[in-house]
């Protein structure tokens, strides 16, 4: 009996409550459709104000965490972000080898609310993250919203975005006499040349032994290369021959040819199998070590690495194309959401990324781009960047999105996936002298095409 | 008759119960989880990896079989026939290492003054962690730093000096240098154990007969220890044919160092051709069998033949004392 009382009264409150929700204020509503959480809908201090909850935010800035950080920290950010609001705390879980314990994390679900998008597959997004929103809205909303777009839905969101350049001391620059930055191939070895004669400095630093370092020289090719936003997910993977001179300054060619030039020169470092990466961070600091190749995340920390930070700075790439010089920009880190979160996590969740996103000032603070929209601010890093266009590469067109991994995975240059050797193997020929650099232009070509036949990639170019 | 006629007609539940039965439950019992251990986590994997070695694939995604166009390509490839001939320098490295390692072993198995300290100290290396020596050679090797200091203060000019790491005619020899270093420690400390074992009044009777050391070694440590001898050969041998940790630390395999496990680890998780480098893995496990054999052989040739001359020459010694060998030797061969 006092089991059907109970059964009653039950689904009494149950169709009540129901009800309510239907007459209810405006709030109420958003609590009910908690399938459509919108990114683009939240307004940063006013909703969601009233969610009391703990969320979880996994990431890899283990430095972040530490007291002798040189920028803001994370508690600092969340101290500011709980001003706004109170009722959400924020724990942040910081992990050394988060490429890695990231998957196995998630391959557990229990991680958090908010980490960091590790190397998945598009097509996985949905099963492991939230929507923000679909693509289209978001583009609105934020800058690199196609990186991690699948199917019309965004679950990405980068923390911030980088460009790339060369990191240069200025004070060694200047102590050989150069006034201009160089724009070209041919004035950056006119100038790692002069660098040599006139002071005492390393010109260019390859960092051969550290390996990623090599493979950082891939991320030229693209924009920086080419000026042009469909070449890298595009244009390249139905090129045959990519790494074919086109006799104007510009592509892959003359951007590995500079690092061939300086080795067979002798502009770089006099023992290259013992190069030691954390060292060279102080040295080029310090006005040991002219320049090197790295992206701009390595700006901050070379200017943290020694006791002249003001020496330090940013160049674009010397490649012109029709006079103008390009950087490709792109989203570092990008946070997402679980789908498998509580509802009350996940509002919390998306208001304290919208809230980092356009509140916080971390993009500016780490030295990057903001990723919010209508935030066009540029950090110190890019001071030298003013007549530069930066520019976003475009996805791939759709049914093709998988032909760059197999085109690298055959051909095994690996282009900005760990290729690290092959840009080595042109130090080992240039010191060596054994082999042309038209000889290993030839050979990446040849891998190039054999991988498009044996995928029957077409060849358009 | 009629006895045996009883015990065939035992129930299922009595033989259980009767000593051969428990002898069989504890067996069975004991034997299995070992075997289902092995079978899970060796057998079954290596034969999926045999399997993989017929397909093209990658750790995800669609695999498409390719028949034997893994292990063609295995000997078309330089970069995989290369770092076969690599292997060469690392078998070179070890015959040094095991011939240093019988040395100094042999010397620290008579009175020697501090003798354990010495022992202490070439075991030290293989202590450490293969990582952190991969680190410290790397700094050993650097220019101008520890090692061209070292040879600085013994007269050499830094002019003369190679580059360690970078001449490709010198780099393999220092990497070879690194394993010896690490390795030669844990052999000599097996060849010690061994010879400790062997019976002193054997030295005593070879001094009365007038054998000096290099004879007592010879006729005596060396037959005594043959097992350890081959065995920490084959192990040297093997172990030069996987070389990793210190050209994959020291050098990342790069600059004409990449040994057939770096160059294997390379295409697998690098180029995720995890069909080709399974290929290259049961390719190496055949490579390693056949070596094995052929030590084995060459071995049981050369020692038969060392006995054979401890027969003709050890006239001399008293027949019961040969008696007494042979019966060692026989109980070794048991």
């Amino acid at each position: 009996m006092s089991k059907k009382v109970l059964a009653i009264f039950l689904s009494a409150v149950m169709t009540l409550s129901l009800a309510a929700c239907g007459n209810g204020n405006k709030s109420a509503s958003k609590d009910i459709d908690e399938e459509t959480i919108q990114y683009a809908d939240i307004e940063v201090g006013k909703d969601y104000t009233d969610i009391k909850t703990t969320i979880h935010f996994y990431n890899s800035r283990t430095d972040m965490e530490k007291s002798d950080y040189s920028g803001k920290q994370w508690k600092d950010y969340v101290a500011d972000f709980n001003k706004l609001y109170p009722n959400i705390t924020v724990e942040v879980e910081t992990d050394s080898a988060y490429a890695d314990n990231a998957l196995i994390r998630l391959q557990g679900g229990d991680w958090g609310d908010i980490m960091y998008i590790p190397a998945v597959d598009k097509s996985d997004l949905s099963t492991y993250f939230l929507s923000y929103g679909d693509l289209d809205t978001m583009k609105e909303e934020i800058k690199y919203a196609t990186a991690w777009e699948y199917d019309g839905q965004e679950y990405g969101i980068p923390c911030d975005g980088t460009a790339n350049g060369i990191v240069y001391n200025k004070a060694v620059f200047k102590a050989a006499g150069i006034d201009a930055l160089p724009t070209t191939p041919e004035e950056l070895l006119k100038d790692l040349q002069l660098i040599k004669d006139n002071t005492q400095a390393i010109p260019l630093y390859t960092n051969y032994a550290a390996g990623w370092t090599m493979g950082a020289w891939d991320a030229y090719i693209g924009g920086a290369a080419t000026g042009e936003t469909d070449y890298m997910n595009q244009t390249l993977i139905h090129t045959a021959a990519p790494f074919t001179d086109p006799g104007d300054g510009t592509h892959a060619y003359n951007v590995y040819k500079i690092l061939y030039d300086a080795v067979a020169n002798g502009l770089t470092e006099d023992d290259y199998s013992t190069t030691d990466w954390e060292g060279s961070k102080a040295m080029l600091n310090n006005g040991e070590i002219g320049c090197m190749v790295l992206g701009s995340w390595a700006f901050s920390q070379i200017k943290q690495a020694g006791d002249q930070p003001d020496d330090v700075g940013y160049m674009p790439f010397p490649i012109t194309i029709d006079g103008k010089q390009y950087a490709t920009t792109a989203g570092d880190y990008s946070y997402c959401i679980n789908v498998d979160s509580s509802s009350d996590n996940q509002k919390a969740a998306m208001v304290f990324v919208k809230w980092m996103t356009e509140e916080s000032g971390y993009a500016m603070n780490e030295g990057g781009i903001t990723v919010d929209k209508d935030n066009d601010e540029l950090p110190d890093t890019y001071a030298e960047f003013e007549s530069v266009e930066f520019i976003e590469d475009q996805p791939a067109v759709s049914g093709e999105e998988d032909f760059f991994n197999m085109l690298n995975a055959d051909s095994e240059l690996m282009v900005n996936t760990g290729g690290n050797q092959k840009v080595q193997s042109i130090i080992e020929h240039a010191a060596n002298g054994d082999k042309t650099f038209d000889d290993i232009m030839s050979e990446w070509n040849k891998a190039w095409s054999d991988a498009q036949e044996t995928n029957g990639i077409e060849q358009k170019y | 008759m009629p006895q045996r006629s009883v015990a065939k007609k035992k129930t299922f539940g009595q033989w259980i119960k009767s000593r051969k039965g428990q002898q069989a439950v504890v067996i069975f019992a004991f034997t299995v989880v070992p075997l289902i251990l092995l079978l899970t986590f060796t057998y079954y994997p290596f034969c999926e990896m045999v399997k993989y070695s017929f397909y093209k694939m990658k750790y995800v995604g669609a695999r498409t079989f390719v028949g034997f166009n893994n292990y063609k390509a295995v000997f078309e490839r330089d970069d995989i026939v290369g770092a076969l001939k690599l292997s060469l320098y690392y078998m070179c490295g070890s015959v040094f290492q095991v011939a240093l390692a019988l040395y100094l072993a042999t010397i620290l198995s008579f009175k020697v003054k501090a003798g354990n300290f010495f022992k202490g100290a070439m075991f030290f290396p293989y202590l450490i962690n293969g990582i952190a020596i991969g680190f410290i050679f790397k700094f050993f090797f650097t220019r101008g730093f520890v090692f061209d200091t070292v040879l600085q203060w013994c007269g050499f000019q830094i002019d003369n000096l190679p580059y360690w790491l970078k001449d490709q005619s010198i780099n393999n020899w220092s990497l070879v240098g690194t394993s010896v270093w690490r390795y030669f420690g844990q052999n000599m400390i097996l060849f010690i154990g061994a010879m400790m074992s062997v019976d002193e009044t054997l030295y005593e009777a070879a001094q009365i007969d007038g054998a000096n050391k290099f004879q007592q070694f010879r006729h005596i440590i060396l037959p005594s220890i043959k097992t350890i001898v081959t065995l920490n050969i084959i192990l040297s041998i093997t172990g030069a044919l996987s070389a990793f940790e210190a050209p994959y630390v020291i050098t990342s395999g790069a600059n004409g160092t990449g040994t057939y496990f770096v160059v294997m680890n390379t295409i697998a998780h690098t180029n995720q051709k995890v069909g080709l480098a399974s290929a290259m893995a049961v390719f190496l496990l055949a490579i390693i069998f056949v070596c094995t054999i052929l030590q084995k052989l060459f071995f049981r040739f050369v020692f038969r033949n060392a006995n054979e001359e401890d027969g003709s020459k050890e006239t001399k010694v008293k027949p019961q004392k040969r008696k007494l060998l042979k019966q060692q030797k026989g109980s070794d061969v048991a």
